[in-house]
């Protein structure tokens, strides 16, 4: 069986959505999304803090100085403040 | 004997299939692409030591070419998507070519860091977007029922074709040496890529053909044409708007991440518990090999039976299955593990495409499924961060296998989630009008009178 590609030239009307649920918003789906993206960056923050904090010990550690004195990467002290449990 | 094989054929539905068709050829063609365009991306590795070696860059400085790649291929793809829908798959994989050849030039006279960014993080990373992306959706257009077996036949290349191009890539980096080596893979890559798209076409009816798994009372769907452009803008819109689309990003992503740990992990982990680089290489090899099985019975599985099922069992098990790494210690332990967990592994990834048909129908799934490859790339990206970044702060990889784990079992429940695939989610594609078997004056489509008998699949 062959089909013209070039003969489709067909109307055609809007499609009912009568019994389709997609006239309400997709709270579910993008919610569950959200919960990833948030998850993730919480687990992000959580690992990258703990990297920050024992890389500034291993700093002072090495120079024999308090960790206070010792001033982190941008990144560091970002994550360290990020983390509420750091 | 003739008879037993009908009643064979009939009784498993294969007299519905028939290998002479054009969508092998598609399929085909499928598999070369993803070789070619992946081969590259696959054997970074081998890249590292040399340009170490020859520009004095840190491993880390060169591994982020490698990261800004996975992301910008990641962040590319839905544009990817949505232009195979829109200017059709093989246009797009032409300039996707194009970017491939100049990525692969430039990567190849690199002399800053910065170039090596720009050349391969930037521009290969979007060619590898548009090689990629939108020739599943292409394949798809080719199957009007069966897109199961399809997916699975191409996914299976998609497995064994990397893995034999990588062996070669590797002896070719170190006789040749990693600038003429990329200028052999540019050369080869792009001349290999224009030959094959030659043959590639975007739907059956751009060759006057008809998809896979046609029966004779169905009518022709629009493909083509102004009403097309509408009516996939109004769909697409549709498709946004049901809770499945932005739950299989997620689910992709939550799936990337889980096995992410495990691939980029695995060999570091192994050689920390006291096997040979070799025997910890082996472990990849043989999770390569045995996820071979399932990549191709996912998706056949998935369209005869419950694609969630399927998904949620490969999930669950995928999340399951890491945790046999907290108590291995020897190679025997890591070869069970690599065959316990590739099963699962392989069938995690391969049955979106027919999860979208089940959902969506025949309608275009470009970019629908584009969007649903950044959650992937993202993933990706991510997953790999994670084994270095817990072994650097606690010297083991153990909260690396949880949190595999727990990405894994969460894409599981976010699969219980998915609305039932026993109904469509969106209204039909719509065909053409007029089917010239129920109307012999066929207003708008011109079908020749070599109908295929009904319930007989559309050969050539």
């Amino acid at each position: 069986m062959k089909v013209d590609a070039r003969a489709q030239t067909v109307e055609t009307q809007s499609p009912e959505l009568d019994g389709f649920d997609i006239k309400r918003r997709p709270f579910l789906g993008f919610g569950l999304l959200m919960s990833s993206v948030i998850g993730t960056l919480a687990v992000l923050i959580y690992f990258g803090a703990w990297v920050s904090v024992d890389r500034i010990e291993r700093r002072a550690l090495a120079e024999g100085v308090d960790e206070s004195q010792i001033e982190g990467e941008w990144w560091e002290d970002g994550l360290v403040l990020a983390c509420p449990l750091h | 004997m003739r008879n037993a094989a009908l009643w064979l054929d009939k009784k498993f539905g294969l007299e519905e299939h028939t290998i002479a068709h054009y969508a092998w050829v598609i399929v085909a063609i499928a598999g070369m692409v993803q070789m070619v365009g992946a081969a590259i991306r696959m054997s970074f590795g081998v890249l590292v030591d040399p340009l170490v070696e020859a520009f004095g860059w840190t491993p880390g400085a060169i591994g982020f070419a490698y990261a800004l790649m996975s992301i910008v291929t990641a962040l590319a793809s839905p544009a990817a998507g949505w232009l195979g829908n829109r200017f059709g798959a093989r246009q797009t994989m032409v300039v996707g070519t194009l970017l491939f050849f100049l990525g692969m030039m430039w990567t190849s006279q690199t002399k800053q860091i910065w170039e090596l960014y720009v050349a391969y993080g930037i521009v290969f990373g979007i060619s590898q977007a548009l090689l990629l992306v939108p020739v599943v959706p292409a394949v798809a257009a080719w199957f009007r029922r069966h897109l199961g077996l399809g997916t699975g036949i191409m996914m299976v290349s998609w497995s064994l074709g990397p893995a034999l191009v990588v062996q070669a890539l590797a002896v070719l980096f170190a006789t040749a040496g990693w600038s003429q080596a990329f200028m052999v893979v540019g050369i080869v890559g792009t001349a290999t890529l224009s030959l094959i798209l030659l043959f590639f076409r975007n739907t059956p009816e751009d060759t006057g053909r008809i998809a896979y798994g046609t029966r004779a009372n169905d009518n022709p769907l629009i493909t083509s044409g102004n009403i097309y452009v509408r009516t996939q803008q109004e769909f697409q819109g549709f498709v946004y708007k049901t809770n499945a689309f932005w739950n299989l990003i997620n689910i992709h992503f939550l799936g990337c991440v889980g096995h992410a740990v495990i691939l980029v992990g695995i060999i570091p982990l192994g050689i920390s518990k006291g096997l040979g680089p070799l025997t910890a290489a082996g472990v990849l090899t043989t999770v390569s090999l045995v996820s071979v099985s399932t990549r191709f019975l996912a998706p056949v599985l998935s369209e005869k039976m419950s694609a969630k099922t399927v998904m949620f069992i490969s999930f669950f098990g995928q999340g399951v299955g890491v945790f046999l790494l907290l108590t291995a210690d020897s190679t025997l332990d890591f070869y069970i593990f690599a065959v316990v967990w590739a099963i699962p592994y392989g069938g995690e990834g391969t049955a979106f495409p027919v999860l979208i048909r089940k959902y969506y129908g025949h309608a275009p799934m470009g970019t629908t499924y584009g969007w649903q490859l950044l959650g992937a790339g993202l993933g990706m990206a991510l997953g790999g961060l994670i084994p270095g970044m817990v072994f650097d702060i606690t010297g083991t990889y153990t909260w690396a296998i949880i949190l595999s784990a727990v990405f894994s079992l969460a894409g599981a429940v976010a699969i219980v989630l998915l609305e039932s695939t026993k109904r469509q989610l969106i209204p039909d594609w719509p065909e053409m009008e007029e089917n010239p078997e129920k109307s012999p004056a066929g207003a708008a489509t011109s079908i020749r009178s070599d109908s295929v008998p009904s319930g007989q699949t559309g050969g050539d």
